[in-house]
């Protein structure tokens, strides 16, 4: 007979699919919301909250399922690439001259969505996806000659190190709605929100070495939230109005979602080549995995739009997006198994933000359409909390996209090119007292594939 | 959502880019620059001056920052510590026993550049420089007093030669600066704290008499038509010198509190609290503040302990020399005799003259159109909340705090660089110009340690009696000549 832990089937499946679906990527709308949530959405500028005709309607305006006919499935992803993610220093920290680089990665970002017909007017649809995500990852983030567990980290390591070395916000959203067809013209929906959420943040600690009076680095920490345990629950709505053939207005809602979350915390010394020092840094450490908590509450959004249909297949939609991210006004992570470990207060302060968005389709006949799109997304971030954690700025972003929709299937590629303002936080009251300029440039390509049975 | 922003929203049509330009006034630039001050400006760290310091100062680093490659200051060398010193000894920290102390790591030598032939730009000495002796002080009588060694060093204003007859302010106006550092005062309160007796006229100087030699000093300088930095006065309670140790009986293994009966044993001290206690040594008040680094000399040899834990000090027995000591004056001229302990009334003694002091350099700043740094806010601030920076949080902690050096009072290099830092940016404020900010992490992350430190005689272990002893007497200067009221008395404002 053996001993062991039992993995429930329902914790299990919640693992497969979290793998496959949670992800960290660059910050690359406002804070770290991520918008991209299907490839046609993503050729018109994310504008289509009023447009709203395929499964991604889920995500963007479930009312919009309610027109639907026929048992809907849409598989695609998003690849998410950051070009450009590039810091220089300024006086008095890290200093002029100093040039970090972040860790360019193509992040992948799925979705799936299903849309079920129960009655001619009632529609049933299920949507996975991840509308959050973070993923700072700093190149030299620990120079230790290949030995960062008995090596002197070096000071050419990356200057940001005690504040973050690498930093990732994961999200996977279930979202099962349901869409009634009020009238030919009007239909309403709301649904489930249910979060999963992982958070880790990996950094270096400093402390004076009193016999050179100069700062080393002790520790490396990582603070690591467990995956199935960090969830939240939410809701969502929407409602799409098309009074006439050519017009139409939309309007959708996504509620608040508090996770808290539990985790591990772990310490590891490294030498200051002093043995003396490394001596009472051991005997100061924490040691072992520590338990740690943090809770992160995702903001409600809305979303309004208005759509044009002209002549010679041309569809025009414009929208305005609000993000209350106000609710994130401080990341408080606590250590509730050892007190003694002080906690990591960081007031955020964060504004409510808007995006405004324009997108353009023109289909042929065959059913071919190309998109174009456009949208600035004004960063919620204040300046003073902008640093190696986040450092998030205006962009405008350009967008194009094809598809081919027919009855029976198609299929959909967009892609997002986003130009984010040089953020530069030098003589600023920067709460980090990191000073220098940030860019950063991101490249989202999108593709999806439509089966109507 | 708020409704405006609505409006704002399903106003939304397009995007109107706003464009222009506008036309700023020409930066203020400086071109020669200088300071007039104590310890802080010359770069003073760890109870020496050396050139190591020097080139690590807050002057040094402002100097730097305007591009000026001339800037002269007295520098001194570091040597390796002697047997008996011939320097000014050097602290740091050693290996005691396994252990982080405080040690005698290096002294000072010989001036680099005793010959330069006009004044130094950094006309900051040590030897507990009072606003008097900026003004006064015009011929310097090397080995009258600490004071008088370390001016003569600095101002070369020794009877008969070039500079004899001039003080440090007419050095400073003769080099036409634009730039100058006023930076003085800090002796006239904290000399206090550093001897553990608070006396008005000793070593309190009167705001009368502060404020008058504070003026007289400025219209000199003034008369340069440069701007002018001024500086307040840090609080006694900011710095670590009194701030480190509780006054109660620690662990000589462990640095806790010794506990009986679950409680903390207090020190013994010198003064007696009728009707508690009649006849010292009594027990010292939870609200005593300790010197850091005499007081455990001292309790090393078991003074100040009490008997029932195996020290000297008998409760009520009448024998002062068992009880740590709260430092004396014999009017009319002294001698002036340290102690160890600033009672509650002292440090209320030193904090009320601070602000009073304080009081007048912000009325006369600003009556005067001076830039003044509010060191005492600064300290303040930081000695409540730390100072942060890169995500690296420094704070006020003796020996591992890393903002002051080993004599527990003056800054270290980083220390030294937030300050340049500060008055560059208070300067570029209220003047327009555009002086760019120090380079912190070479602060930070550059070692600063004595070449020496290797070459010590046996490393001087803290704590420990023997070595300890040795320190008593380089540490707290005594003012061979303290402040007299009219009368020629000496007036006392606290004490037994």
């Amino acid at each position: 007979m053996t001993i062991g832990h039992r993995v429930r089937p329902r914790r299990l499946a919640l693992v497969l699919i979290a793998c496959g679906f949670l992800v960290a990527v660059p910050a690359f709308p406002s804070g770290f919301q991520l918008m991209s949530q299907g490839a046609r959405a993503s050729g018109m500028g994310l504008a289509f909250t009023a447009v709203a005709n395929d499964p991604s309607a889920i995500f963007f305006n479930p009312a919009g399922i309610g027109w639907e006919q026929h048992f809907d499935i849409d598989i695609g992803s998003s690849f998410i690439t950051r070009t450009k993610g590039e810091f220089d220093g300024a006086a008095p920290y890290p200093g002029v001259g100093v040039n970090e680089s972040v860790h360019k990665t193509t992040f992948t970002l799925p979705t799936l969505y299903l849309v079920a017909p129960l009655t001619q007017d009632l529609n049933f649809g299920l949507g996975i996806f991840a509308p959050y995500g973070l993923g700072v990852r700093w190149d030299n983030a620990e120079n230790c000659n290949g030995n960062c567990a008995n090596g002197v980290v070096s000071p050419n390591s990356f200057s940001g190190r005690f504040i973050a070395q690498n930093t990732y916000i994961q999200s996977l959203d279930i979202n099962p709605v349901v869409s009634f067809k009020a009238t030919p013209q009007l239909a309403f929906a709301v649904g489930a929100d249910y979060r999963l959420s992982k958070v880790m943040l990996e950094r270096n600690e400093a402390a004076v070495n009193p016999f050179t009076n100069s700062v080393v680095d002790i520790a490396h920490v990582k603070l690591n939230s467990d995956l199935t345990d960090n969830h939240g629950w939410g809701w969502n709505a929407g409602l799409l109005f098309k009074p006439d053939p050519h017009f139409s207005f939309g309007a959708a809602y996504r509620s608040r979602i508090k996770v808290d979350y539990d985790g591990t915390a772990t310490f590891g010394q490294r030498s200051t080549g002093n043995a003396v020092l490394d001596t009472v840094v051991a005997s100061e450490l924490p040691q072992g995995t520590q338990k740690v908590a943090t809770s992160i509450t995702f903001p409600e959004t809305v979303n309004l739009g208005t759509a044009f249909g002209f002549a010679d297949g041309f569809l025009l939609s414009l929208e305005a997006d609000w993000t209350r991210w106000s609710r994130f006004s401080e990341l408080l992570i606590t250590f509730p198994s050892n007190p003694a470990i002080p906690a990591l207060d960081r007031k955020t302060n964060w504004d409510d933000s808007w995006a405004y968005r324009v997108g353009l389709e023109k289909k042929f006949s065959g059913a071919w359409a190309i998109r174009a799109g456009y949208y600035r997304d004004k960063t919620p971030q204040p300046i003073e909390d902008a640093g190696p954690l986040l450092a998030d700025n205006d962009r405008d972003a350009f967008t194009l996209g094809f598809g081919y929709d027919s009855p029976r299937w198609g299929f959909n590629i967009g892609d997002i090119y986003i130009k984010v303002k040089s953020l530069n936080t030098a003589n600023t009251a920067n709460n980090d007292k990191f000073f220098g300029t940030y860019h950063e440039d991101v490249n989202v390509f999108a593709f999806d594939f439509r089966f109507s049975f | 959502m708020k409704k405006d922003d609505v409006l704002r929203a399903l106003g939304f049509a397009g995007l109107v880019l706003l464009g222009g330009s506008s036309s700023l006034p020409a930066a203020t630039t400086f071109h020669k620059f200088v300071a007039v001050g104590d310890s802080l400006p010359a770069g003073h760290e760890a109870n020496c001056t050396v050139d190591r310091y020097q080139v690590r100062s807050a002057t040094y680093l402002i100097a730097q920052a305007l591009g000026i490659t001339d800037f002269q200051q007295p520098l001194i060398s570091e040597v390796a510590p002697s047997q008996p010193l011939t320097g000014y000894p050097c602290l740091g920290a050693v290996v005691s026993n396994g252990s982080i102390s405080v040690g005698i790591v290096s002294q000072e030598g010989a001036t680099e550049n005793q010959n330069l032939p006009r004044p130094y730009d950094n006309l900051g000495f040590n030897g507990g420089p009072r606003v008097k002796d900026f003004v006064d002080l015009k011929i310097s009588e090397p080995g009258r007093s600490d004071l008088d060694n370390y001016a003569a060093r600095v101002l070369r204003n020794v009877a008969g030669t070039p500079f004899a007859g001039t003080s440090a302010v007419e050095q400073a106006a003769s080099l036409h600066p634009d730039l100058i550092l006023y930076w003085v005062g800090n002796n006239d309160v904290l000399g206090a704290a550093s001897t553990g007796v608070a006396l008005d006229g000793v070593t309190l100087t009167p705001v009368a008499d502060f404020e008058a030699k504070y003026l007289e000093g400025l219209t000199i300088l003034q008369s340069t038509g440069a701007t002018i930095v001024t500086f307040t006065i840090p609080d006694v309670t900011s710095i670590p010198l009194y701030k480190t140790l509780p006054p109660v009986v620690l662990d000589p293994v462990t640095r806790q509190p010794v506990l009986v009966n679950g409680q903390p044993v207090p020190l013994m001290g010198s003064r007696a609290f009728p009707p508690a206690c009649p006849v010292a040594p009594c027990p010292l008040p939870p609200d005593t503040l300790i010197h850091t680094i005499k007081a455990p000399l001292l309790e090393a040899q078991g003074i100040g302990i009490p008997a029932a834990l195996g020290g000297k000090a008998v409760l009520g027995s009448g024998d002062l020399a068992t009880a740590l000591p709260d430092g004396s004056f014999t009017p009319p001229a002294g001698p002036l005799v340290p102690g160890v302990l600033l009672y509650a009334d002292e440090v209320a003694a030193i904090q009320s003259r601070t602000n009073e002091i304080n009081d007048r350099i912000r009325a006369d700043s600003a009556a005067n159109g001076i830039v003044l740094y509010d060191l005492n806010a600064r300290f303040a601030e930081i000695a409540q909340k730390g100072y942060s920076i890169g995500g690296i949080t420094l704070t006020t902690a003796f020996l591992q705090g890393g903002l002051f050096s080993a004599d527990g009072t003056h800054p270290t290099q980083i220390g030294y660089a937030i300050m340049a830092d500060d008055i560059i940016q208070r300067v570029n404020a209220a003047t327009g110009s555009a002086i760019p900010r120090p380079d912190i992490p070479h602060a930070l992350f550059t070692p600063n340690a004595s070449p020496f430190l290797g070459a010590a005689p046996a490393a001087v272990p803290g704590f420990v009696p023997q070595a300890w002893m040795s320190l008593l007497p380089i540490l707290g200067p005594i003012d061979p000549d303290p402040v007299k009221d009219p009368r020629g008395r000496a007036t006392r404002v606290v004490g037994r």
